[in-house]
């Protein structure tokens, strides 16, 4: 657009919360990475076309391999730039720069990307890549088309077209029917499903539900996570539909396409982050300088007009003009200083700390930190046997994984639905029926996360429901039932009214061990768990197939030990 | 008598003969008597600790030994970990140990003390031994659940052991608590609170052994290193770094069960486990850290002493029996408190292990010391044995060809007794440590060398023309401009010699002046006409502005030319000041104007 909405735009982004949340006390993840290769992708791809070189576009399909090898998210990518060329095409603004920057991008892209392992085949077998598979497609056409027409007579022209047209979109329909129906392309998969429709993951699969970055957005986090961007994003587009040219056009589909994929996800509200930038520079580029014209030399101005003597009215309209300029460029101003504090303040409190050490304040003051993830891992790394085998939920896989260096039952990164229910459904069991299920998947110790003593509000009963639902998805776990971990008028409630399925289930009892005896606040009675408010139901139990193996100072970390199978005739 | 020494030393010169010769067998003098010995087996820790007090006497035959034997029965010598003895009460004398090898005793362990003086007959010497133990006590029993307290049982002999007959002995136990489970009644005994006496005992022949079984509480912490790897660093820009990777253990009795949180917490089990233990570092210790493989330990103080730093420690978690933890603690300190040269002849004096908390117990401990790059003649003298291995390599930044490596690995266990100096004598040459920043320097100086190559000269195949052509344009035009610049600087002496002219009204010398100046301005104007024409052959365009100077130039210098006749008919009188001064006014807002065009034009 300019130099100004550059600069205005890189340095919005250099302090956005929604991208600095992906990288945190200087270290990130590899998210961060692909932001960059992304829009690094977008603006090779813009000089192609505003070029028409092979050379920038060469360079834009390599940078697309980077990001590709980046990210999983670059499906994002490579529908957006067939959906640019798709829209420059309706719009007639389909040239020959056009047709050279996308053929060369797609199919140099597609190879390059191919070459990674993950990725495979997919590019020509699964539907999500089918858009840029098409639209490829749609471009030799079209430029054959074009050639045609240059070269014949309208009538005849006419009756080719449409023959052709005919022709071809049956043969692609039946061809993607056959395809589909053989299983060569993939169905749909369930993540783009939820893109689509964001009540889909929510009713069909809870796993991906389950997750909180996969939440529908709220509007307080986009105010959260952008700030004014949120309002100037408007304002960008109408300066950029103001002045429609092929790039503009890319940055309104990108713009509006990444608005809608945030609403679904959370976690696409780092995608979201960057094009606001951009359109939020644009606006104050291109406003300020809209009125910063005004100011400009407005002295001398005045002065040659009070000198010729013209009409009391001009002068008075040209300070009227000078004065809300001046307003206009010190509201801005105020706005864009806010904005600075608030993106500050956003970042140190919310994105500073890792999550892995917690803090609080004491009552006087004094800080208090929790350090017991690293204690109770460091204890299993420690003191347990070299190949035992960890069950946990599997928010936790990786860190166990890591920190602790035991196997794990599932991690972040498990694909087995089924497997992830088991471990939900051992669970919501009870004991006996637990101890079955971890004897069949050979667990030696099991962790689960408990925040009642400290008031950590992320912990596993709260995670519980979900560990119900997952459970309960697949058919080995038919016998468990959300509604039987309500109580009758359908809340979820630990203390003494909670249904009986809930306070006999094996998280329960691994959670609440012992509990009932501990003081937590003064003033109530013993067992009161400060994260539901409540006194637990369930105080007076045994643990007859586990016992507990460590729990860190906090409790925050239990783990126990399975026991072995009992000899015969002792129990 | 001259004779008698002879016949008497004859043997002894016979027997050290033979003991060179077959393994340095040492015989027993049979003139040496222990009149007493007082003994003191401390048993508080996870350490025994014995002391013997003995008065030794020469009580005939008129050799003067200054050497005698020390002995300790088979079960305590394998788990012997330290033995030193001292002579003398208020100045202490340390003296030399060595192990001795005696024939005809098989399972004793024997050391040979030498005494401060020779003893000669009738003189008595009192020496100090002491003895640690290393794992002498045994947990009984060996689990124990969180709630129950830990029973320590030892095993030694209820007599000293000794080759030569003692006199008169006692011994004292001292316990770290005063609930005794059970203790041999060996009479006369005595016990007292934590304390347990046996003796006095008279006339016991030597080599008498008689089982001591003592079993009682002790809650002390039994952490022992199993593992440690303490790296010293030297740097010789006046920093030793250190760094300690420990494997330590809680070696009690196990825990048995399950642990209770709670109860840790709240009915205050667990007695003998270790929350935290204090380690102290050198008065100089710097940049302290503690932590481990996943990060910081954010569990620890530090206190700065007058003799030392104090390191409150305290693991991730509080260890019971048989679990274990590891970690690593670093620092700096400054060289020349350790470090001490002539010349180019280094000496590193260092503690060969450090303390790492009370009563320590380090099973085994591997020491490398990383030598500056490029010393030589590497010479290591250890206060007691240890393995010294293979010298190893070490790399870090900037380094060629290695740092030196010294290794060296415990013999046996160590104990807070070992904590003693080694002495590592090394040549190094103080200029090799203009090495490393020469390296750097001329990196950067060849880094920026290319750059300039790359930058000043041209690498391109094929000579462009059209940029040649575009330069030489620009040359001229540059000349073109300063001329230009010396004609506007013409004017302006023009202008000056105006007002001159005005107020004296010497109309020769203004003359003359117009007429110098003139003949410069031909020169100038003829050069940029010459220039004109090479500009317009290569690019017409460029040459018209060329051409269009010269004729803003020329329009000028005519306005000028009717300013400096007005002048003269002022001077003259030929025309009334009011009518001047209109005439000039417009003629100066025409020449500002044209003055204008001409340094727009001038840019090119």
């Amino acid at each position: 657009h300019s130099v100004g909405a550059g600069l205005c735009a890189a340095g919005m982004i250099a302090i956005v919360p929604g991208y600095i949340s992906r990288s945190v006390a200087g270290s990130y993840d590899n998210e961060g990475i692909a932001i960059f290769c992304m829009l690094f992708t977008y603006y090779l791809w813009i000089k192609s076309v505003k070029t028409g070189n092979i050379y920038w576009s060469a360079l834009c399909a390599v940078a697309y391999f980077y990001m590709v090898s980046s990210w999983g998210g670059y499906v994002f990518l490579i529908n957006m730039i067939p959906l640019h060329v798709l829209v420059l095409m309706i719009c007639g603004r389909f040239s020959h720069r056009v047709y050279v920057a996308y053929c060369t991008v797609y199919t140099l892209g597609t190879l390059l990307s191919m070459q990674i392992s993950f990725v495979g085949f997919q590019p020509v077998q699964t539907s999500e890549h089918m858009l840029a598979l098409g639209v490829f497609g749609l471009c030799q056409i079209y430029a054959f088309v074009e050639y045609l027409r240059a070269n014949m007579t309208p009538e005849y022209f006419n009756i080719l077209f449409k023959s052709l047209v005919i022709i071809i979109s049956s043969i692609i329909a039946v061809g993607l029917g056959v395809l589909t129906l053989s299983g060569k392309v993939a169905p749909w998969t369930g993540r783009f499903y939820s893109l689509l429709d964001p009540s889909y993951a929510k009713n069909n699969i809870p796993i991906i539900a389950s997750v909180s970055e996969h939440q529908p957005t709220s509007w307080s986090s986009f105010y959260f996570d952008l700030q004014i961007l949120t309002f100037l994003f408007p304002a960008g587009l109408y300066y950029c539909f103001s002045k429609l040219t092929d790039h503009n056009i890319f940055i309104i589909l990108y713009g509006v396409f990444a608005v809608y994929f945030a609403g679904v996800m959370v976690r696409l509200m780092l995608v979201l982050a960057p094009v606001m930038c951009i359109l939020s520079g644009i606006a104050v580029s291109s406003s300020l300088s809209t009125y910063m014209k005004y100011l400009d030399g407005s002295g001398s101005q005045t002065k040659a007009a009070s000198k010729q003597g013209k009409g009391r009215q001009d002068t008075n309209s040209t300070q009227q003009r000078e004065g809300t300029a001046y307003l206009f460029v010190v509201l801005m101003t105020f706005f864009l200083v806010t904005y600075t504090t608030h993106c500050i303040w956003v970042t140190s409190e919310a994105y500073s700390s890792p999550s892995i050490v917690l803090s609080a304040r004491s009552h006087d003051g004094g800080r208090i930190i929790f350090d017991d993830f690293r204690e109770a891992y460091w204890w299993l790394r420690e003191n347990t046997p070299e190949d035992a085998k960890v069950m946990s939920w599997w928010d936790y896989g990786y860190q166990i994984t890591a920190m602790a260096n035991r196997t794990v039952i599932v991690d972040n990164n498990t694909w087995n639905n089924t497997h992830i229910s088991r471990v939900g459904q051992a669970m919501a069991s009870t004991e006996d029926k637990a101890y079955e299920i971890m004897r069949e998947l050979d667990v030696d110790y099991v962790l689960v996360i408990f925040g009642g003593l400290t008031g950590y509000s992320s912990d596993d009963i709260n995670k519980f429901l979900w560990m119900v639902r997952i459970g309960g998805s697949t058919p080995e776990g038919e016998h468990i039932k959300e509604k039987d971990y309500y109580t009758p008028s359908g809340e979820f409630r630990v203390d003494g009214e909670g249904s009986s399925t809930l306070l006999n289930c094996l998280m329960y009892k691994m959670c609440y061990y012992r509990f009932g005896q501990v003081y937590t606040e003064t003033g109530k009675p013993p067992g009161y768990d400060r994260v539901r408010n409540v006194v637990i139901g369930n105080k007076d139990f045994e643990l007859d197939v586990l016992e507990e193996a460590y729990t860190s100072e906090h409790w925050i970390v239990r783990i126990y030990k399975v026991k072995d199978l009992p000899n015969r005739g002792t129990r | 008598m001259k004779l008698s020494w002879l016949l008497n030393v004859t043997p002894a010169l016979f027997l050290m003969a033979v003991c060179c010769s077959y393994a340095d067998f040492v015989s027993i003098n049979k003139d040496l008597v222990i009149k007493s010995c007082d003994r003191t087996i401390d048993l508080t820790s996870q350490l025994v600790k014995i002391n013997h007090k003995i008065s030794i006497t020469n009580n005939g035959g008129s050799g003067a030994p200054r050497t005698f034997l020390f002995s300790l029965e088979g079960g305590a010598q394998d788990k012997l970990s330290y033995i030193g003895a001292t002579q003398g009460t208020s100045e202490k004398t340390y003296l030399k140990v060595s192990e001795a090898k005696v024939q005809g005793h098989p399972g004793v362990g024997f050391w040979k003390v030498e005494l401060r003086d020779a003893l000669t007959k009738g003189i008595t010497a009192v020496v100090n031994v002491e003895v640690v133990l290393g794992g002498a006590q045994e947990m009984f029993p060996a689990a124990i659940t969180q709630k129950e307290k830990q029973l320590a049982r030892y095993t030694g002999n209820v007599y000293v052991h000794s080759p030569y007959p003692i006199n008169s002995q006692t011994t004292t136990i001292t316990l770290a608590s005063a609930n005794i489970e059970s203790y041999t009644k060996h009479e006369p005994v005595s016990k007292q609170d934590s304390t347990v006496k046996y003796g006095p005992y008279n006339n016991v022949a030597p080599f008498t052994v008689s089982e001591l079984i003592v079993h009682a509480e002790n809650n002390n912490p039994m952490l022992v290193v199993s593992n440690l790897i303490r790296v010293i660093e030297v740097s010789m820009w006046g920093n030793i770094a250190i760094e300690e990777t420990v494997d330590v253990k809680h070696n009690g009795a196990q825990l048995k069960g399950s642990f209770s949180r709670y109860e840790y917490q709240r009915e205050s089990s667990g007695v003998s486990s270790v929350k935290n233990f204090k380690t102290l570092l050198p008065a100089a210790a710097k940049d302290v850290y503690y932590r481990d493989d996943i990060g910081n330990i954010s569990t620890s103080h530090m206190k700065v002493m007058d003799d030392a730093v104090e390191l409150d420690l305290r693991p991730r978690f509080p260890l019971f029996g048989g679990w274990k933890t590891h970690y690593v603690v670093g620092y700096n300190v400054p060289s020349y408190e350790y470090l001490f040269y002539k010349g180019d002849n280094h000496v590193l004096s260092m503690r060969l292990v450090d303390h790492l908390f009370d009563d320590m117990l380090i099973e085994n401990a591997e020491v490398r010391v990383i030598l500056p790059e490029g010393v030589s003649d590497v010479e290591l003298s250890t206060p007691y044995p240890v393995k010294r291995d293979k010298d190893d390599k070490h790399y870090t930044y900037l380094d060629t060809t290695g740092r030196t490596v010294i290794v060296m690995r415990s013999q046996g266990d160590l104990t807070e007794n070992h904590i003693q100096n080694f002495d590592l004598q090394f040549k190094y040459a103080h200029r090799t440590m203009l090495l490393e920043p020469l390296l750097l320097v001329s990196a950067f100086f060849l880094l920026f060398l290319l750059s300039i190559i790359y930058v000043r000269l041209d690498f391109s195949i094929r000579v462009d023309e059209g940029a040649e052509a575009k330069m030489k344009v620009a040359g001229y035009l540059e000349k073109v401009a300063t001329l230009q610049d010396r004609r506007n600087a013409l004017y302006q002496s023009i202008e000056d010699a105006m007002v001159k002219f005005k107020s004296n009204k010497d109309n020769n010398s203004f003359q003359s002046a117009l007429k110098r100046i003139g003949g410069d301005y031909k020169v100038e104007t003829q050069a940029i006409a010459e220039l004109l024409t090479t500009v317009k052959n290569i690019n017409p365009e460029l040459g018209d502005k060329v051409g269009e100077l010269q004729r803003l130039d020329r329009v000028y210098r005519d306005l000028q030319a009717q300013q400096t006749a007005l002048v003269e008919k002022l001077v003259s009188g030929k025309i009334v000041k009011a009518a001047y001064l209109d005439q000039e006014n417009g003629l100066v807002k025409k020449k500002e104007e044209t003055m204008e065009k001409i340094n727009s034009v001038r840019a090119f």
